[in-house]
């Protein structure tokens, strides 16, 4: 009987379909994905393209405008009130798209089920460092932290922080973003129409919306080029050049993502900071730049602060710069001046970690590591990162936003352990400036820990930093309004869509 | 054997730059130099740079070990142990064949990607995994061809007399079956070879192949598609080297099945100046249907032309039945197929002439000799079971034969063939007509081949052993029946046999042939009562009471390759002399001909 | 009839085996569903959000369990659900099988309608030019991956020329046109491997048919070249040809998945291929599961077409 119904729910948007245009409607708009989102759950992290779509049918209190401040989307206007109180003032003519308008309650009402037990919300353990929740009128919510928070607007503005209705079952939630999702044939393609009581006048400029996704890149190329979409994400690196002078078509890139290394430093020479250091030194950081990245990107040779970040320090940025001589005497202080052997794992289901980690290994041997090539597929490589089953692990991600505090995820040694963090490698110092700055309001007080944070990672490398790598979108010359967010938001964009119109 | 030498040198030439690469001197396939990535041809780099700027050509030749590796390694894993199951599976059926051929469908009903992808994220990617999957992925393929084969060649006369003798079971299936198998395993493991490096690169592609940086064919195809725009060039080299090393490999499979079965030996061109050429021989003999005059025909061999026919004569009038004797491998068959325009690609009628009703066989354009075939002339084959194609009706096949040649409604020809098979003694010949070859006894199928071969009522039938293959009471028969239906039409008979009995039975003269040439002609009263040459003598003696084979003669026929420079018989003959080192010529006496210097002297009637 | 049911019998063994064995081994298969599908994009899930995802997908029980509950779904054609976002195994199927068996059909078509003749002319004019000729571009297409063909023919005529759309699918029913425009680049890609493999079997089968008594015999009767061609020689060759086709066939069935990826198109190779990176283990199962019942199935079907090919396989 359960399997039935489920059957019938799940089938239904996939009957609405049988009229659905496939052919290029008039004022339909096609979007050519780099994958097929898992899901739209509006809490839930199920990758980028995801967060793609839920930035189309969700919005949160905050968001970002196109030069990464925060803007005020549900909520018109927060502050906090002492350092662990945030008070946020609801827009009066926001609804949901049932109609419903969006009220205090329901906010609260969504941050409770976020912080709940069987939750599944990417910011259930920040949700559960909420002390109290307030809603002394229709429109103010009052959120209390057990602990001070500085980055809690960051969070509010995530894409994983899409604000439903109460009346929303686990198969259709109901977002209060400008497009409704319409129907979808899952892996292929998802249809989503404006929604005509957006709360933002005049918005959306788009009437309907095709998701479609091409998981090959030379294809989503191809289409593009071909007329069959108006915009692309992910453009491949070696397309870049080609779309530049297509006079068609526009590239929007930006830095936003970057390649790292990890270590497991539970055993041998990767345990002692000195062998780390030595491999920092020693990449030729330039050549994964050219050879992954088709010259896309730059080298990063430090802790992932964009230079554009107000916390970027130019000489800190440097700290890793290619030194073979150097990460040679730095090998021979940790008593392994011959080298050693390891290994790095990677994955072979992704070109640029592959490319990567190829040229890792060429830089590592010239001052004597050898190290083998481990490429299991994704699954494998994430399950083998995780139960630290490995030495030295290629890894690529972008922070949450631009703010420094999104790196601690990836430095702080006293999280459980994850294949985006190096294996058993403490730095005590690090984690406390890393929660300092955190609790940390005044900005130029919060300059100063992060300052010292990159110091102390210079030294002890709990991840070492390989490339900025550019993130692209493509369009046709006809599209307007769709921007790239500038760094970490790039996989904000979605949020432009609202703007977004075509010609002709 | 010389069609083996290109591509064998090919295959050769590909694996052996692969065995040799550390010895030739070419840069470090794995080192980057990303400064001249994608650099086109440079000193040092005929080939380029690819997209680390790694040397191309040295990638190729290193990759051409990784490639062939896996690819000849799991092709090889995969034939052997395949062709093994299959001939046991094959040969033992029962509980062997259950296991041998359904677990390989266990294996085949799973997608080939998903194989690879769960053996390889289980024992991780590389060389050794890659052979293992490809090895699995192409057992079933031989599996089937060998069980297949083995199941029909079973069923062989060949393999049957084997087992007949006592042989035991490994000896049969090594020497006698897999050597019939082996042209569809060739063909197979080339197929193999083939796939196993484009699934190799398909694999890379997914990421599921050779790991890097160590390169390989497919890796190389796989990181040049991304550059495609930029350096296409990287593309086509693996591509290039990859479609080389298969068209060689095709090659050599095809040559080594050649050699392995001549049948199939392509047929030399033919040269139409000896179709020109007026014939210089006598006119025929008046009131012969068909004369044969000085008939030679040649096959040029790898080692050296042939004549396995030279100067035969014969001639047979309306009515009458002339009997062609000789062991196998005198040229009797050759003979009539010479007649009959159904030579095989490789032999050539040189001389002579065959004339019926006015025209000179030989010299016949194809398409009228197609005319004259099946009508004026028809002929019944030896094995009437391969002779009949086993897909179509009985009653189809011998409708066919009549609307060759008359204008007939497809009804109509097929009332005119019930009406044929019952004339050849067929009983219930409405039902039979329905039937396929397989369904019908020995007798009965060839009773088939006389229907369809007097179909349009011939003036001359050639029938070839039509009895051999039958059994002795059936034998007489379709002897009857061969002789009742010539008293009916009046046709003549040619009838190709090595049983005196036989002849001494149906015919009304005998020509017997030794080793490509006619030794003695004549009636069969005269010939059997009185024989001039001394093998024909031995022939008559062979023969123990009644019907029999002629069995009985000490040593074999000469090759064709290996004549003796006299007289052909004496090697075997206990009357030789040295007079019989010369040529012998067939010497006319009194309606009789014999190609013996000493017919004479010897006395040979006993 | 007992024969048949005998058959059936085996063929339900195969089908459960192969289900049984894959259940196993994608559960063996290092990676955990739960953690990937919180760790996309790149990012650290909480390992209690991770152990409370896996109790709830059910996969915290007992592998015997889990595989019990699979076995009592089958009666009822529940596969289950996907552990990525409940969507109904069997519905992702039907959606999607049908375009991977017509994108199979298509390239098999082309095989038959080029290959057979293709091959039939190089075994009749064996070592000539056109033997020689398409003996190497058939090397050539065995050669090429399909991923390398398709992504030109996507270049050459959606780029470049514009004739196409690059790539993607729409149901017949909608647009008929479109529908076999979007088909023809994806199942020339497919075919030609297909096509390759059947002029190769048809050229051997057809030398080898030459060689033999009953075409001897249809010489002998006078018929035309055309009719002993096309009655005595290619009809005797097909045997060997469709079964090397059939095995072909039956290898796509799951095998699709390049030229699925480089075409977009939605068929069932892809969410295989998605499944088994996600570790959606019913998704796996189910579709493997389906794939294999097919596979049988086109092995019956092929011993009817044999049946009826070769009169002598119908006593068996």
């Amino acid at each position: 009987m359960r399997a039935t119904r489920r059957s019938l729910i799940a089938g239904l948007p996939f009957l609405t379909l049988a009229d659905a245009r496939a052919q290029r409607a008039p004022g339909q708009f096609r979007f050519g994905l780099s994958a097929f989102p898992p899901s739209v759950q509006a809490w839930a992290n199920t990758g980028t393209a995801a967060a793609t779509v839920k930035l189309l049918i969700h919005r949160g209190l905050l968001s970002y405008d196109t030069a990464g401040k925060l803007r005020g989307e549900l909520a018109e206007a927060w502050s906090n009130e002492g350092a662990a109180t945030w008070v946020f003032r609801l827009r009066p003519n926001a609804v949901f798209q049932n109609g419903d308008p969006v009220t205090a309650a329901d906010i609260r009402w969504n941050l409770e089920q976020m912080a709940a037990e069987r939750s599944t919300a990417f910011y259930r353990n920040e949700m559960q460092g909420i002390e109290r929740i307030e809603t002394p009128d229709e429109r103010t919510v009052r959120i209390t932290m057990k602990t001070p928070v500085a980055t809690l607007p960051y969070w509010m503005a995530s894409y994983h922080m899409g604000m439903v209705s109460r009346r929303s079952t686990p198969q259709q939630q109901i977002g209060a973003g400008p497009f409704i999702l319409r129907g979808q044939e899952r892996g292929t393609f998802m249809d989503l129409a404006a929604f005509d009581r957006y709360y933002k006048p005049g918005l959306p400029r788009l009437k309907d919306i095709r998701i479609i996704a091409y998981a090959d890149e030379t294809l989503r190329v191809a289409a593009l080029q071909a007329g069959d979409v108006d915009l692309i994400e992910y453009v491949p690196w070696q397309s870049m050049a080609g779309i530049e002078a297509d006079s068609r078509l526009t590239l929007d890139a930006v830095f936003g993502p970057f390649m790292y290394l990890v270590f497991n430093a539970t055993r041998g020479p990767l345990a002692d900071a000195r062998v780390r250091r030595a491999i920092a030194h020693a990449i030729r950081r330039d050549d994964i730049v050219k050879a992954a990245f088709f010259g896309r990107g730059a080298p990063l040779e430090g802790l992932p602060i964009a230079p554009q970040s107000e916390f970027f320090d130019a000489e800190l940025a440097r700290g890793w710069h290619f030194d073979p001589a150097l990460a040679r005497r730095l090998l021979a202080e940790a008593g392994v001046a011959g080298g050693f052997t390891t290994s790095i794992l990677a994955t072979a289901q992704y070109g640029m970690h592959k490319d990567t980690a190829e040229v890792v290994q060429q830089s590592l041997a010239a001052i004597g590591i050898q190290a083998e090539l481990r490429l299991p597929d994704w699954a494998t490589r994430v399950n083998l990162g995780n139960r630290g089953q490995y030495e030295i692990a290629v890894q690529g991600t972008a922070t949450d936003n631009n703010d420094p505090d999104g790196i601690s995820n990836l430095v702080d040694g006293s999280l459980s352990p994850s294949y985006v963090r190096s294996l058993g490698l403490r730095v005590p110092a690090l984690e406390e400036a890393m929660a300092a700055a955190r609790a940390e309001f005044d900005p130029a007080r919060r300059k100063v820990l992060y300052r010292d944070a990159q110091r102390i990672a210079l030294q002890e490398v709990p991840i070492c930093g390989l490339a900025w790598r550019s993130q692209g979108y493509a369009m046709p010359k006809t599209v307007t309004g769709f921007r790239n967010m500038p760094g970490a938001l790039s996989f904000f964009s979605g949020i432009t869509l609202e703007e977004t119109a075509i010609a002709g | 054997m010389r069609r083996l030498w290109l591509p064998g040198g090919l295959v050769l030439l590909v694996v052996l730059v692969a065995l040799a690469a550390p010895l030739l001197g070419l840069p470090d396939p794995i080192r980057q130099d990303v400064a001249r990535r994608l650099a086109g041809p440079m000193p040092g780099s005929p080939l380029g740079r690819d997209e680390f700027g790694r040397d191309v050509l040295s990638r190729l030749v290193w990759g051409a070990r990784a490639s062939l590796t896996v690819a000849f390694a799991s092709a090889a894993i995969a034939c052997v142990v395949g062709t093994l199951l299959g001939l046991l599976g094959g040969w033992f059926r029962g509980l062997g064949e259950f296991f041998a051929v359904r677990s390989m469908d266990v294996l085949l009903c799973f997608p080939p990607v998903l194989l690879a992808l769960l053996v390889v994220t289980l024992l991780g990617p590389g060389s050794g995994t890659l052979i293992l999957v490809l090895a699995a992925l192409y057992l079933p393929g031989f599996v089937r061809v060998t069980w297949a084969e083995v199941l029909s060649a079973r069923s062989h006369d060949y393999v049957e007399a084997v087992r007949a003798l006592g042989a035991p079971t490994h000896r049969i299936l090594l020497r006698t079956v897999l050597p019939n198998i082996a042209g569809p395993v060739l063909v197979q493991l080339s197929l193999a070879v083939a796939s196993a490096v484009v699934l190799e690169s398909g694999l890379s592609f997914l990421g599921l192949g050779v790991v890097p940086p160590e390169p390989s064919w497919g890796l190389m195809i796989r990181g040049a598609r991304g550059t495609m725009a930029q350096a296409p060039l990287l593309l086509l080299w693996p591509c290039l080297a990859l479609s080389l090393t298969i068209l060689a490999m095709n090659l050599l499979c095809d040559a080594l099945r050649d050699a392995a079965d001549p049948r199939t030996a392509p047929a030399a061109p033919p040269r139409w100046v000896d179709r020109l050429l007026p014939g210089l021989l006598p006119p025929p003999r008046a009131d012969a249907v068909l004369s044969m005059q000085g008939l030679t025909i040649e096959i040029v061999t790898p080692r050296g032309t042939i004549r396995p026919v030279e100067d035969v004569s014969l001639s047979v009038r309306a009515g009458e039945t002339l009997a062609v004797v000789g062991e196998s491998g005198s040229g009797k068959s050759l003979t009539a197929l010479a007649a009959m325009g159904l030579l095989p690609p490789a032999a050539r009628p040189v001389a002579g002439a065959a004339w019926f009703q006015g025209r000179d066989l030989l010299r016949l354009e194809e398409a009228e000799h197609r005319r004259l075939r099946g009508s004026a002339i028809a002929m019944v084959f030896q094995d009437p079971m391969s002779s009949l194609n086993p897909v179509h009706r009985i009653g189809d096949q011998v409708a066919e034969a009549i609307r060759a040649h008359q204008p007939l409604s497809a009804r109509a020809a097929r009332a005119r063939a019930v009406d044929l098979l019952r004339r050849t003694g067929i009983a219930d010949p409405d039902r039979r007509a329905r039937a396929f070859p397989h369904e019908l006894s020995g007798g009965m199928r060839q009773r088939v081949m006389i229907a369809m071969a007097i179909a349009n009522r011939p003036a001359l039938l050639i029938a070839d052993e039509p009895t051999t293959a039958l059994d002795v009471t059936v034998q007489a028969q379709i002897l009857d029946l061969l002789a009742g239906l010539q008293r009916e039409t009046g046709m003549a008979l040619v009838f190709i046999t090595h049983n005196l009995g036989v002849v001494a039975e149906i015919a009304d003269r005998v020509t017997v042939l030794y080793a490509g040439q006619v030794v003695e002609e004549g009636t069969v009263a005269e010939v059997f009562g009185a024989p001039l040459h001394p093998y024909t003598a031995a022939l008559l003696a062979a023969v123990p009471e009644g019907d029999g084979m002629a069995a009985g003669i000490p040593g074999t026929v000469p090759p064709p390759q290996d004549l003796p420079p006299g007289c052909r018989f004496a090697p075997r003959c206990p009357h030789a002399a040295p007079a019989c080192d010369a040529p012998q010529l067939l010497a006319e006496r009194a309606g009789r001909a014999v190609r013996c210097t000493r017919a004479d002297e010897l006395a040979l009637a006993a | 009839m007992i024969w048949a049911a005998q058959r059936l019998a085996v063929s339900l063994l195969l089908v459960w085996c192969v289900a049984s064995i894959v259940f196993l081994a994608i559960h063996l298969v290092p990676g955990d569903p739960a953690e990937l599908l919180l760790s996309s994009g790149g990012v650290a899930p909480d390992p209690a959000a991770v152990a409370e995802l896996r109790e709830r997908l059910g996969l915290d029980r007992p592998l015997l369990d889990q595989y019990v509950a699979f076995l009592a779904g089958l009666p009822r054609g529940d596969l289950g659900a996907s552990l990525v976002d409940d969507y109904p195994v069997l519905d992702e199927i039907l959606l999607r099988l049908p375009r991977t068996l017509e994108l199979i059909g298509a390239g098999a078509l082309l095989a038959v309608l080029i290959g057979i003749p293709a091959g039939t002319r190089a075994a009749l004019h064996r070592g000539g030019a056109f033997d020689r000729f398409a003996s190497a571009l058939a090397a050539l297409l065995l050669a090429v991956p399909v991923f390398v063909v398709g992504t030109l023919l996507v270049l050459v005529f959606a780029q470049m020329l514009r004739w196409m759309p690059a790539g993607g699918y729409v149901p017949l029913a909608q647009d008929p046109g479109r529908h076999l425009l979007l088909l023809s680049l994806p199942a020339l890609a497919i075919g030609k491997g297909l096509v390759a493999v059947v002029f190769r079997m048809t050229r051997t089968a057809v030398l080898d048919m030459l060689a033999r008594d009953h075409v001897r015999t249809a010489r002998a009767k006078g018929l035309p070249p055309g009719r002993i061609l096309r009655r005595h020689v290619v009809r005797n060759a097909l045997t060997p040809v469709l079964t090397v086709l059939a095995l072909q066939m039956g290898s796509l069935l799951g095998g699709t998945v390049l030229v699925e990826y480089v075409f977009n198109w939605p068929g069932l190779s892809t969410p295989l291929l998605r499944a088994v990176e996600a570790r959606d283990y019913p998704m796996v199962v189910g579709i493997v599961l389906v794939i294999s019942a097919l596979f049988v199935l086109l092995n019956l079907v092929m011993d009817l077409i044999y049946a009826l090919l070769d009169p002598r396989v119908r006593r068996a």
